[in-house]
């Protein structure tokens, strides 16, 4: 069941599809245009049960008799709650019966993309249907939506060893599923109404609401609901009833979020009844989510006590303020205050004008007498706040006041700037009373300050009133340049990494600790002299730095403890990774030799490259030999690295290089998900074909031959089922493949990967790892156990800094903390760039699950047993039906099965397809996905689409030219990653889609010629960055059998193959059983 | 006349429907420095027994009307009569020179314009008076009520000094009108509202042409970058001060939406 929302009078209405009834029921019978029931969609009893709405709780839903024929008649009390922003009760649903437009024919409306059908209606139009539904109250809505927000969902990525290993994947393609009490947001309407529910939220915690006094129509008189005591009998007339009720309050960036929610939100959204503009319904709906949201916040503490027994009656003020809070709104019409807040509510709105007001801070010019240069200086004033305008649609526009009082009209500004900017410093001046001295003059420009009015401007004004929207602009050093330590190492032999040999973390260090401003030294007399002054803001050798008390002091009680002498490598190490405290941060490290390589981060330059090994069958690149440099220079110093190169780089290549390059005597164990088992298998036979490998996955696996091996690839699922027989070994290594596995350290997994002992360790992964801190953490924790500290103080330093803040000094620490082991290129970098070729071609091999497995091999003894049995036309019509059902396996099974059932987790190449995706898309870029199956690609579009989180186009032959070119049009325009899921035959050959740089094959057309030009589509004129291109093929089948077989006579004669599968229907069946049969690992 | 008078009192007013009323919150005038500068005024010429009974009084809601015009504020009082009295209040408005000279005077210090747009009476004001040697402020005032009662001020009176003074609390400009000068005139252009554009509004692609993408987002909504800091959440009513008789109930509730579950 699918279940959409749309949004209706009476709030946020759910409805559903049951797509296993399209089709199969009578279509409707409609009269004229009189609006016919909805052939397939759900009970509202069903709906409700889908969503988990307590049956208890929705007493209309199961109580209203006839329920789904006609429209019942909407009671009063319902209406009543439409245009409040649906209060009722908490928890109370009720059932309806909408009249939706929908696109489709007169029998029935088309499918949503979520079905996975394909549209079968040539020429589809709008018409009325009654859809049957149900409107949760406000805050059941906002449960339900807040259970699809996107923070949740990365959480259910799939990380183990793929569908087959049994693990709990939920079955979230049917949307059934779920933890209790949640749904999860299979369609994209209700990924909408997550998106604006979440955009309520974030509004009310900014304060981004205002509370109004409103009218509703009321049918029935006064007097039908309990009064509150002293309830004044309704002045203004029967008929007309009022409420208190809290607006959002929607301006500049949020405004600008608006439109954008507004230009996504599907047609779907918004059908209720009539086409009805976008932005009236997203409006509508921030208004109600936001005063449920501020219901919520407030609830039990009343803005307004009940007046105490005897005491004077509810003034009308406080009958309204009582009704801002709680579930009933309803209060009596203030004539006066309603006006009053009315007005209020356009001057908020009002002032987000064209032009918004800006500040900025200028430091005084240097010192022009030249004082002694060690003794800080005391500055007095010359600071200034410099006044200016700036268009608000066009930051750059910047223009300071003294030419807005000109009096030239300046484009791009509103027609009076002069206004917006006297108006703005006029409300400025209440967050900021100071800038009142500024004012005092007919032409205000900007404010002069002394050196603490500076520092208070820093410290206070600046972010209040950066937070209630005007422009801050500070020095560049603000918040920045500040006291701490500066770490000094000398080594005795002056070796640079380059010949690093020998050199080990045992070695001693000379060292000494300073005390530094920015990157300064400081003596102890010149930080006696700072702690005297008692200034916030001094300037040190012309570098203006913040002080504060904590940290003076701080640094006084460090100045007695400064430390120099001799530390082991390992010590220093430590300590730099450490990063001082709190208050006194480690600012600089300067150190010579191979040590000073390694904690700079860059020992990856500084290295002499390891040219290409004997033994390895391929060509290093130049960034790869360097990359081989970097990993052995880390293996030798017992050290773990984390290799997280952009996708495409070549780090399975450079890991079995490092391999090659060692001939350790003991093996290296590498863990990867089970989806990239027969993927390193492979590339290990091409690239290594000398390195023993063994295979420790599946029944037949054999610790014994552990010994004899060189590299033992297994899975996550298995090493952790093995860990105790693996944990016997002595490893050389051990690498994790796809670390993201790894990324939550808590899980069993995690633990059995860190607690296999190794001499060094080595962990691989695409995804950029300084989005992912928490994450981060995890990998460093498994290749170097310990060293970057607690979970615990790695939050409280770096992650929240860095996520809740953006704090640029943490991310800096950070950077210096974890450079010396992770070395991350991606491919726009100037380094690696030359070396790449402006189209590679890889192949991806993706295991089958066991489901695949076993219709595979069904299929393969079903149809060969028909095929050896017939002969000409009909023979040749049965091996091509058999290759297209195999294809249609290794796709999926229900491809195969097109029974609608669930798509996650039952298919290895699936699997690999959301991997890759995954990693495309965190690396900011777009993808072509090609198929040759339109009904595949009707399947992979919602599901990938929900899973990815990201836009996920899909073009195919049933798309009329319009929608074709806007989809088109959005791909190559829209910043937004995304993925163009594409039908082969229907966009194989004239688009232009340059905007990706990489290209999928989902299954194969074993046509070179067709796939090229497929490919072409991004690999053309205005491709400006190496394209990267994909292919898919499902190891052990036909698919990988076919492809060695084009491989073989693409080197005798290309036209050969030039025709597709016709080839095939001319082999033996001895020769189609060869190539058909399932072999190796599954 | 007295003897009619009592017993009119007797009777007490005659209840009036949807009439002005006064605040709730107890002695809740004064809330900005412009409008208990105004109570300085009233307290003066009235003493504080007879301004209770007026508060006492606009509560009920027995002022049915005031319009003020320069120099001049008329209302009308429901008291016990069927007729509604007549209130006059009149101070002197300022000409057209001495408005000249005031708006020279405002001109040289960008603060009142900025406060005055803002929504803000500065109190600097009452210097650019004094030193053209006037009063912004009036020192008397000069009161008629229509009713028998000789007492000034009566308590019709008392109720519309009263309700004017909260006026004077939500606009500041009213002070300035009753002297003689609009807000309009006052800040000459400055005055004129901003151009009208809802920010809101979007360009929707017709149904028509989405019927085969009818279910899918039709654009990007690309995800709020995190702000920077967390504003507080209480900014709003600190720029824009929520009307005065409820703005402490407000500001705190504001203050409260952070800790949203």
């Amino acid at each position: 069941m699918l279940v959409h929302g749309v949004w209706t009078d009476e709030g946020l209405a759910f409805w559903a599809e049951t797509p296993a009834d399209q089709g199969s029921l009578p279509g409707a019978r409609r009269h004229g245009e009189q609006p016919a029931p909805h052939p397939f969609a759900a009970s509202a009893t069903r709906v409700a049960a889908e969503l988990r709405i307590d049956a208890a709780s929705a007493p209309d839903v199961t109580a209203a008799p006839g329920f789904g024929a006609a429209a019942p008649p909407v009671p009063p009390e319902a209406r009543q709650g439409a245009v409040l922003g649906f209060h009722r009760p908490t928890g109370q649903a009720v059932g309806r019966t909408l009249e939706l437009l929908l696109p489709g024919s007169a029998r029935e409306p088309l499918p949503s993309p979520e079905t996975g059908l394909l549209p079968g209606v040539a020429r589809p139009r709008l018409r009325r249907w009654q859809v049957p539904a149900v409107v949760p109250s406000a805050s059941e809505t906002l449960r339900l939506l807040a259970a699809l927000t996107p923070s949740e969902a990365p959480q259910h990525r799939e990380t183990g060893a793929g569908g087959s290993s049994g693990s709990g994947r939920d079955s979230h393609g049917t949307g059934a599923a779920g933890r209790a009490g949640t749904y999860r947001a299979v369609t994209a309407t209700l990924r909408h109404w997550g998106a604006v529910a979440e955009f309520a939220d974030g509004l009310v915690r900014r304060g981004r609401v205002i509370p109004q006094l409103v009218p509703f129509e009321h049918p029935a008189g006064p007097g039908d609901r309990p009064g509150m005591p002293g309830d004044p009998p309704d002045a203004s007339g029967a008929g007309r009833r009022w409420a208190a009720v809290w607006r959002a309050v929607v301006t500049g960036g949020d405004a600008a979020y608006f439109r954008e929610l507004a230009l996504a939100m599907p047609p779907a959204c918004r059908a209720y009844q009539a086409e009805r503009p976008a932005s009236d319904v997203l409006l509508e709906a921030l208004d109600a989510f936001a005063d449920a949201l501020v219901r919520r916040a407030l609830a039990g503490r009343p803005l307004m006590e009940e007046p105490r027994a005897r005491e004077a009656a509810w003034t009308p003020e406080g009958r309204w303020l009582a009704a801002l809070t709680g579930a009933d709104p309803s209060c009596a019409d203030v004539p006066r205050l309603r006006e009053e807040l009315e007005s209020w509510r356009r001057t908020v709105l009002s002032a987000e004008s064209a032009a918004r007001v800006c500040f900025r801070l200028v430091e005084p010019a240097p010192e022009p007498v030249p004082f002694p240069e060690d003794v800080p200086q005391r500055d007095e004033g010359g600071w200034r706040v410099e006044v200016a305008l700036r268009a608000a649609d066009d930051p750059s526009l910047y223009v300071p006041a003294e030419r807005v009082w000109t009096g030239e009209p300046v484009p791009g500004l509103p027609r009076r700037p002069e206004r917006d900017l006297l108006a703005g410093l006029g409300r400025a001046a209440r967050l900021y009373p100071e800038l009142e001295r500024a004012l005092r003059v007919p032409h205000p420009t900007g404010l002069t300050l002394d050196t603490p009015g500076a520092y208070g401007f820093l410290r206070t004004a600046a972010p209040l009133l950066q937070a209630a929207g005007f422009g801050v602009q500070l020095p560049r050093w603000a918040g920045r340049t500040r006291l701490g330590l500066k770490l000094t190492t000398r080594t005795a032999s002056r070796q640079g990494a380059a010949t690093g040999q020998g050199f080990g973390l045992r070695e001693l260090v000379d060292f000494r600790v300073d005390l530094a401003v920015g990157d300064a030294v400081i003596s102890e007399a010149e930080l006696a002299e700072l702690a005297r002054l008692k200034v916030p803001l001094v300037r040190v050798r012309g570098q203006w730095v913040e002080l504060d008390e904590r940290q003076l002091k701080a640094a006084l009680r460090a100045v007695a403890g400064l430390r120099s002498g001799q530390a082991s490598a390992a010590g220093i190490l430590q300590e730099v990774v450490r990063g001082g405290d709190e208050e006194l941060p480690l600012l600089e490290v300067d150190a010579d030799g191979v040590l000073g390589d390694l904690l700079s981060g860059q020992a990856e330059r500084r290295l002499a490259p390891i040219a290409t090994p004997e033994g390895l069958d391929a060509t290093l690149r130049p960034y790869q030999e360097r990359g081989l440099a970097w990993l052995s220079f880390l293996s030798e110093l017992g050290l773990g690295g984390v290799l997280a190169d952009d996708m495409g780089l070549g780090k399975t290549v450079t890991t079995l290089a490092l391999l090659v390059h060692e001939r350790a005597a003991e093996p290296t164990l590498l863990v990867c998900p089970m989806s990239l088992v027969g993927n390193w298998q492979r590339e290990a036979a091409r690239f290594a074909p000398d390195l023993r490998v063994y295979v420790h996955h599946g029944q037949g696996r054999d610790a014994s031959r552990v010994a004899g091996a060189e590299l033992v690839i297994t899975t996550y699922g298995t090493a952790q089922r093995d860990l105790e027989t693996l944990r016997g070994f002595a490893w050389r290594r051990v690498v994790c493949d796809e670390a993201q596995a790894i990324k939550n350290s808590g899980t069993l997994q995690s633990r059995a990967v860190r607690s296999i002992p190794a001499g060094t360790r080595l962990a691989l992964t695409g995804t950029p790892v300084e989005n992912h801190l928490a994450e981060l953490w995890s990998i460093m924790e498994f290749a170097n156990p310990g060293m970057l500290g607690p979970r615990a103080r790695f939050r409280t330093r770096f992650q929240e800094p860095i996520e809740a803040r953006q704090d640029e000094r943490a991310a800096r620490e950070l950077k210096r903390a974890t450079g010396p082991f992770i070395l991350r290129r991606v491919k726009t970098d100037k380094s690696v760039i030359s070396d790449l070729p402006e189209k590679m071609e890889v192949k991806e091999w993706c295991p089958l699950t066991a489901e695949q497995a076993t219709l595979y091999r069904a299929v393969v003894d079903d149809m060969l047993a028909k095929i050896d049995s017939s002969e000409g036309i009909e023979r040749r019509g049965l091996v091509l039906s058999a290759m297209a059902k195999l294809k249609q396996v290794c796709n999926h099974p229900a491809h195969l099965l097109k029974d609608g059932s669930r798509l996650a987790g039952r298919s290895g190449k699936l699997t690999r397809l959301e991997q890759l995706a995954e990693e495309i898309l965190a690396e900011g870029e777009k993808a072509l996905v090609f198929t040759q199956y339109a009904e595949f690609g009707s399947m992979l579009q919602p599901y990938l689409a929900q899973r990815l989180e990201r836009p996920v186009l899909w073009l195919h032959g049933g798309l009329p030219k319009k929608t074709r070119d806007r989809l088109v049009q959005r791909f190559q325009d829209d910043p937004e990653p995304m993925l163009f899921v594409l039908s082969l035959k229907a966009a194989g050959v004239g688009l232009n889609l340059t905007a990706a740089n990489h290209v999928v094959h989902v299954d194969r057309w074993w046509n070179p010629a067709v796939e090229d030009q497929a490919t072409d589509r991004a690999f053309r004129i205005g491709q400006r960055r190496n394209v990267q291109v994909r292919k898919l093929i499902c190891a052990g089948t036909l698919e990988e059998r076919v492809d060695a077989m084009i491989e073989r006579k693409k080197a005798l004669a290309e036209r050969v193959v030039g025709t597709g599968e016709e080839w095939l229907t001319d082999l033996s069946t001895a020769e189609l059983r060869e190539v058909f049969r399932l072999t190796g690992e599954v | 006349m007295g003897a009619d008078w009592s017993a009119f009192e007797h009777r007490g007013p005659i209840r009036v429907e949807g009439g002005l009323r006064a605040r709730s919150k107890r002695g809740s005038i004064g809330s900005s420095w412009w409008s208990r500068r105004f109570v300085d005024v009233l307290e003066r010429v009235c003493d504080r027994g007879r301004l209770s009974r007026g508060r006492a009084y606009a509560r009920q809601g027995q002022v049915l009307s005031i319009d003020l015009s320069p120099g001049l504020v008329e209302a009308a009082v429901q008291g016990s009569r069927p007729a509604p009295y007549e209130v006059t209040i009149r101070i002197e408005a300022y000409g057209e020179e001495r408005w000249a000279a005031v708006e020279d005077a405002l001109a040289r210090q960008a603060v009142h314009r900025a406060k005055l747009l803002a929504g803000e009476m500065p109190p600097e004001i009452e210097d650019v008076f004094a030193e053209l040697g006037t009063d912004l402020f009036p020192r008397d005032l000069d009161m008629r009520c229509s009713c028998p009662d000789w007492g000034v001020p009566c308590k019709h009176l008392s109720a519309v000094l009263y309700l004017l003074a909260e006026s004077f609390d939500d606009d500041p400009f009213l002070v300035l009108a009753w002297r003689g000068r609009t807000r309009a005139r006052l800040l000459g252009a400055l005055a004129e509202e901003p151009e009208e554009r809802d920010p809101l509004r979007v360009d929707d692609v017709p149904f028509a042409e989405r019927l085969a993408d009818f279910y899918a987002p039709g654009a990007t909504a690309h995800r709020q970058e995190r702000r920077a800091s967390e504003a507080a959440p209480d900014l709003l009513p600190r720029v824009f001060p929520p009307p005065p008789a409820v703005a402490d109930a407000l500001t705190a509730a504001y203050r409260r939406l952070r800790d949203t579950p």
